[in-house]
């Protein structure tokens, strides 16, 4: 009975840590996608344009961390 | 890798479909190789002694003596130096980013080093995948960046994060709960986590994936052709392989970036 309820709770963790990828997944696509427009339509921009993609990405990307964490503690 | 081989020895191939190892601990837990001042010490400390060793050599032989036209090798370094120096600390700060130069260089060099033993032959671990060094780099970074935003700000610092008066004053208080949260708590924390987990998932993906493509063909002899089930796995784990170069040089960056940027939104606390 125990050993169920461990595995339980190991389940459900990992099912959150799933859910808690899929706002991070969404907001990730949509700061790449709209990255990739800026480049193409001023090239020019690219280098300050991949600067900025890649802090908007550690910013979304925080809530998957916290996510990936509770899991572990979980 | 050796690990997860040690880990099949208890698994018999021919009749278990999932050989899967005890413990995943297994991965990143070594034993004490020797004791110091009763301090023992691991493959990890090993390691991280040796990644401080390879940084200090590369940029002493790196740029030992200084030529018009360097060689090849001191070139490649004196343009990560460049990159770093321009690319991050004048971006990202500004003309007062020189200063943090050192710093950044040190750490940037530090993680590169640290995260590229995970593809290295014969290493095969990233000293950054146990928690301890990201989280004692991140520590670092949030002392530096706190340090500078109540040294050139003063305590309007904290007043100006918790009370922002450019916003609506029924919505003041939510932003700055969110913001005391963001700026005091999640900073240094999701900045080592961030490394923390990528190395931790990389490491593991190439683990299982090269452990399993190299079982499945040692035990050729026992599972006769089924042992062609490990050729998708080895092919898979070579592609991982590649990618993971990539994902160690971009972490390294990223921490790199996100440390100017925090120190950058400390001193020049405006909105």
């Amino acid at each position: 009975m125990e050993g169920n309820i461990e595995v339980l709770k190991g389940a459900i963790a990992l099912i959150g840590y799933g859910l808690a990828a899929i706002g991070p997944g969404i907001g990730i696509g949509i700061v790449v996608g709209n990255a990739i427009t800026a480049m193409a339509r001023q090239p020019e921009m690219a280098g300050t344009v991949r600067t900025t993609m890649f802090l908007g990405i550690a910013f979304t990307e925080a809530l998957a961390l916290i996510g990936f964490v509770l899991f572990f503690i979980a | 890798m050796g690990e997860v081989i040690l880990a099949s020895e208890t698994c018999d191939v021919a009749n278990e479909v999932i050989c899967a190892p005890a413990d995943v601990k297994e991965l990143f837990e070594f034993e004490v190789i020797f004791t110091v001042f009763g301090v023992g010490i691991t493959k990890t400390i090993v390691l991280t002694f040796l990644a401080a060793f390879v940084v200090v050599a590369l940029l002493y032989f790196g740029l030992r003596k200084r030529q018009l036209v360097p060689s090849k090798f001191g070139s490649a370094i004196e343009a990560l130096l460049e990159f770093v120096r321009d690319g991050v600390a004048k971006d990202v700060i500004g003309p007062e980013g020189y200063k943090y130069v050192p710093y950044l260089t040190s750490l940037f060099f530090f993680i590169l080093v640290g995260n590229l033993f995970e593809v290295t032959p014969f290493i095969n671990f990233p000293i950054t995948s146990r928690m301890a060094i990201p989280a004692f780099l991140a520590l670092v970074t949030y002392v530096i960046f706190m340090f500078m935003g109540f040294a050139k700000n003063g305590f309007r610092y904290l007043i100006d994060t918790i009370w922002p008066m450019h916003v609506p004053i029924g919505l003041r208080w939510l932003v700055g709960l969110i913001e005391l949260v963001s700026v005091f708590l999640l900073r240094p924390f999701t900045l080592a986590v961030r490394l923390f987990a990528n190395m931790v998932a990389g490491h593991l993906m190439l683990t299982l994936l090269l452990g399993s493509g190299v079982i499945f063909f040692t035990a050729v002899g026992d599972i006769g052709i089924r042992a062609l089930i490990g050729v998708p796995w080895f092919v898979l784990g070579v592609a991982i392989f590649v990618f993971e170069i990539v994902v160690s040089v971009l972490q390294a960056y990223i921490f790199t970036l996100l440390s100017a940027v925090y120190i950058q939104s400390s001193i020049q606390f405006e909105h």
